[in-house]
């Protein structure tokens, strides 16, 4: 079981928690979503004014949006709009957070994990490390990153891409009077929490300021309209297609047989191929431009292949002497 | 098979599973709660999907970004008779 579908939820009516995992006490969060197997989650979390941690580093990529206040990280300071993706392992310099702060922080992988260390660990893949404002540092592009696209008064600003799942982090927003009349699907997952502003989708109704959601692949949202604007941050786990549609009714199931029949017409080779001749390729073909590409992280947790360590050792130890008994 | 970090992550102990669980307990009923919600919307929304229906013939459905296409009466969808849900 992955992340069930939450949509919508607006979190601002929803109070804090004391944050007591280690490397977060002093904190507080809510979770917005969370997977029910590997903890992978998507938080928001309040610092208040004082708290501090030691240099250290997560077992699972990790990524922060700023929505509020100031964090000192080592000797970078993420203010409101700052972005981060921190690989796992790689360490991160000592927070401080001066005057409070709020931020969404999203684990990739596996629960909050800390561990205090001034130095990345030794398989960490740091060169995939970025860190920067992204209101200031980032410029708006066209709605249309991929095709079929969105209408025009919707605008992206791309700040994380993965190579290996095309997943992406971005910002979004919707201009004033902006309307789009179909309905969308697609077959990865996503996220989004609004920032700022009220949209409007034809399943769902209205999703103000702090409404969120984690979408699964297949489920039909939109049309869509936005009356004021909005900011949101939104996230795909690997590569986003618009498959657009006018028929309120259809079900998660219709839309897979519709996105196969996509692939049987504009993709025949690719089609045949994969499905026609029954090649049985259970952790992916070989990719001779990626060869260790099902090793990667991201990839396994798409296709339901989780690293062991995930699993709660109680439950592992409980399974060991089970098998020992039956053996006697 | 190359090596992950997340291989190495040691075994979750019980302040972690706990987390998880209570977190993942309180996810249930918070599902439950949108669910019931979305429910609730019904009447709202079978009037939004007839308002759909309706642009989408004379105004145009969203083809492909701001190309607009005009649906024939003939290829509207009707209601079908089975249970709709919008969360799943």
């Amino acid at each position: 079981m992955a992340r069930p579908h939450i949509e919508p939820y607006v979190e601002l009516d929803s109070p804090f928690k004391k944050f007591d995992l280690n490397g977060f006490k002093g904190s507080h969060y809510k979770v917005l979503s969370m997977d029910t197997d590997t903890g992978a989650c998507t938080l928001k979390v309040r610092f208040d004014g004082g708290f501090s941690r030691k240099p250290g580093m997560s077992y699972s990529d990790m990524e922060v949006f700023v929505l509020k206040g100031g964090i000192k990280v080592g000797k970078e300071v993420w203010g409101e709009g700052h972005y981060a993706f921190v690989p796992a392992g790689m360490h991160l310099g000592a927070l401080k957070v001066p005057r409070g702060a709020e931020a969404l922080v999203m684990y990739n992988d596996s629960e909050p994990s800390y561990v205090e260390s001034n130095r990345n660990h030794q398989l960490s893949l740091t060169a995939g490390f970025s860190s920067f404002n992204s209101y200031n540092d980032a410029p708006w592009g066209p709605g249309n990153l991929v095709s079929p696209s969105v209408a025009t008064g919707v605008g992206i600003k791309v700040l994380h891409f993965d190579p290996l799942t095309q997943a992406i982090s971005f910002l979004y927003y919707m201009s004033p009077e902006f309307q789009q009349n179909n309905i969308s699907y697609h077959d990865c997952a996503e996220e989004s929490y609004h920032i700022w502003g009220d949209s409007w989708m034809m399943q769902f109704g209205e999703l103000p300021t702090g409404g969120y959601f984690w979408r699964p692949p297949w489920i039909d949202h939109g049309a869509f309209k936005c009356k004021l604007g909005c900011i949101a941050f939104g996230r795909t786990d690997s590569k986003l297609h618009n498959y657009f549609h006018y028929n309120p009714w259809a079900t998660p199931d219709e839309n897979k047989l519709r996105a196969a029949a996509h692939l049987y017409r504009q993709r025949p080779q690719l089609y045949d191929w994969t499905a026609g001749h029954g090649h049985n390729h259970p952790h992916g073909p070989p990719d001779f431009q990626y060869p260790d590409y099902q090793d990667d992280a991201q990839v396994r947790q798409l296709h339901g292949n989780t690293p062991n360590s995930t699993k709660p050792a109680a439950k592992k130890k409980a399974t060991r002497k089970k098998a020992g008994a039956s053996k006697r | 098979m190359a090596q992950r970090v997340q291989d190495k992550k040691p075994k979750r102990n019980k302040t972690a599973q706990s987390w998880i669980d209570d977190n993942v307990a309180e996810q249930k009923v918070r599902y439950r709660a949108i669910v019931k919600e979305m429910e609730d919307l019904w009447p709202q929304r079978k009037k939004w999907y007839a308002e759909f229906l309706k642009v989408v013939q004379t105004r145009g459905f969203n083809m492909d970004g701001d190309i607009l296409v005009k649906i024939p009466k003939k290829d509207v969808p009707k209601e079908p008779k089975r249970k709709h849900k919008v969360v799943f």
